[in-house]
């Protein structure tokens, strides 16, 4: 994964993170809460519930930020990862929240810039947000709805493949595909 | 099995969708094949940054004000330490002792057992899995936490047998408190157990070995401890 700017503020205010430093923990909330609200709440469907998420997963990162190891990829990929499954956790473990959570999904085409007024978000993440939008737009609707079903909605490939009455090989080869794609747009990969 | 299907596994994996089966064989596949394996290591890896891209798309929305005076609040204080009573009661709920070598069904074990032991597993992988997931060997097992989380597995393989009627006793400790957290004797060598703990607000996992079925008083001896 391609190393940004945003990325190397993130290496230096995680270090001081692990120092104990509470600026460097707020200066990652300012960066971070909004996307992180934005994604518990697109799977959970529930205010209540995502804002339970994002509390968890920044206390997580101050009581152990050894545990992002900078070998293994930017911060933004581990902290985001992190938040999308406790919020996998909390939709697998709330089953009544399915319905809720299938309204909260957005199967529409996308939409364009649409970030809430009082959020100031880092120029790096909104233009790599844009690039993951336009690399989703160039799926094969079946190929991004398994994607969506699996990632935005936390269910799994057994469900998907029962809730659309295909088999489960399909669902699988779906998936591949739709992942191979997105590599190849988002990474320029042959 | 070919490299199209292990693929195929990867990448239900970083979305984090698989279950059964399929998440056993990728768990098999990451720990045996994957790693010796540059194909799929460049596959797994290119996989984990689409995932991790795909976390951007929703549009972010600005965190309720409360949020982050909440966090505050909670950064002054030292994780807390719960009440022996409490901790005691919860002991009390331990979800699961069982050696995985006994998942497959074998004679004498019911169906339903070899259900409920591989969905244990399953629980086990999972758990794992995450990325904030810290592991601290405790002798031959390894504890796995998550901050937070009022969960905690220890697994192990090559885990010695107690001696004849003696278990191994598993305790959480926070300071002086020793809270009792389960009995097990490995299978094939191998155990997984789980206590209803986070493992952020205990000082170390301890086990001695004990009679089988003696009263759970607190530890008089440390076979293995987390701090050791």
């Amino acid at each position: 994964m391609a190393v940004q700017g945003g990325d190397l503020d993130d290496l230096e205010l995680h270090r001081r993170l692990a120092a104990g430093d509470r600026g460097a923990f707020d200066d990652l909330y300012r960066r971070y809460a909004g996307p992180a609200y934005g994604l518990a709440f697109r799977l959970t469907g529930q205010q209540v519930l995502a804002q339970d998420v994002v509390h968890d997963a920044f206390l997580a990162l101050w009581r152990a930020p050894e545990a992002y190891d900078p070998a293994r990829g930017p911060f933004r990929s581990f902290f985001l990862a992190l938040v999308h499954h406790r919020a996998v956790d909390t939709v697998r473990r709330e089953d009544r929240l399915r319905k809720r959570s299938e309204r909260a999904s957005n199967l529409e085409p996308l939409r364009g810039e649409d970030v809430a007024d009082d959020v100031v978000e880092e120029t790096f993440l909104s233009s790599r947000r844009q690039e993951v939008r336009d690399a989703l737009r160039t799926l094969p609707p079946e190929q991004r709805q398994v994607l969506e079903m699996a990632y935005f909605q936390g269910k799994t490939q057994v469900s998907i493949a029962e809730e659309l009455g295909i088999p489960l090989g399909t669902v699988k080869t779906r998936t591949l595909a739709a992942m191979r794609k997105l590599r190849r747009e988002l990474y320029r990969e042959d | 099995m070919e490299h199209e299907a292990i693929e195929e596994l990867l990448a239900g994996y970083v979305l984090r969708s698989l279950s059964g089966e399929d998440a056993r064989e990728a768990d098999r596949l990451l720990s045996e094949h994957v790693p010796g394996c540059a194909r799929c290591r460049d596959a797994l890896a290119g996989y984990r940054d689409v995932a991790a891209d795909l976390a951007l798309e929703p549009a972010p929305i600005a965190a309720p004000d409360v949020l982050l005076p909440r966090l505050h609040r909670e950064l002054e204080v030292p994780a807390p330490r719960r009440r022996p009573a409490v901790l005691f009661a919860a002991a009390a709920s331990v979800v699961a002792v069982l050696g995985l070598g006994g998942l497959a069904v074998t004679q004498g074990m019911q169906a339903s057992d070899a259900r409920r032991q591989a969905a244990l597993a399953q629980q086990f992988v999972e758990f794992s899995q995450q990325p904030d997931t810290r592991q601290v060997p405790v002798g031959p097992v390894t504890e796995y936490g998550r901050p937070g989380i009022e969960e905690l597995w220890l697994y192990g393989t090559g885990v010695p047998e107690p001696g004849p009627d003696m278990v191994w006793r598993v305790w959480l400790v926070s300071g002086s408190t020793y809270t009792f957290c389960a009995d097990f004797r490995p299978v094939d060598g191998r155990v997984i157990l789980a206590c209803p703990a986070d493992s952020a607000r205990i000082d170390k996992v301890l086990v001695d070995e004990v009679p089988a079925g003696s009263a759970h008083t607190e530890p008089v001896d440390e076979t293995w401890s987390s701090a050791a």
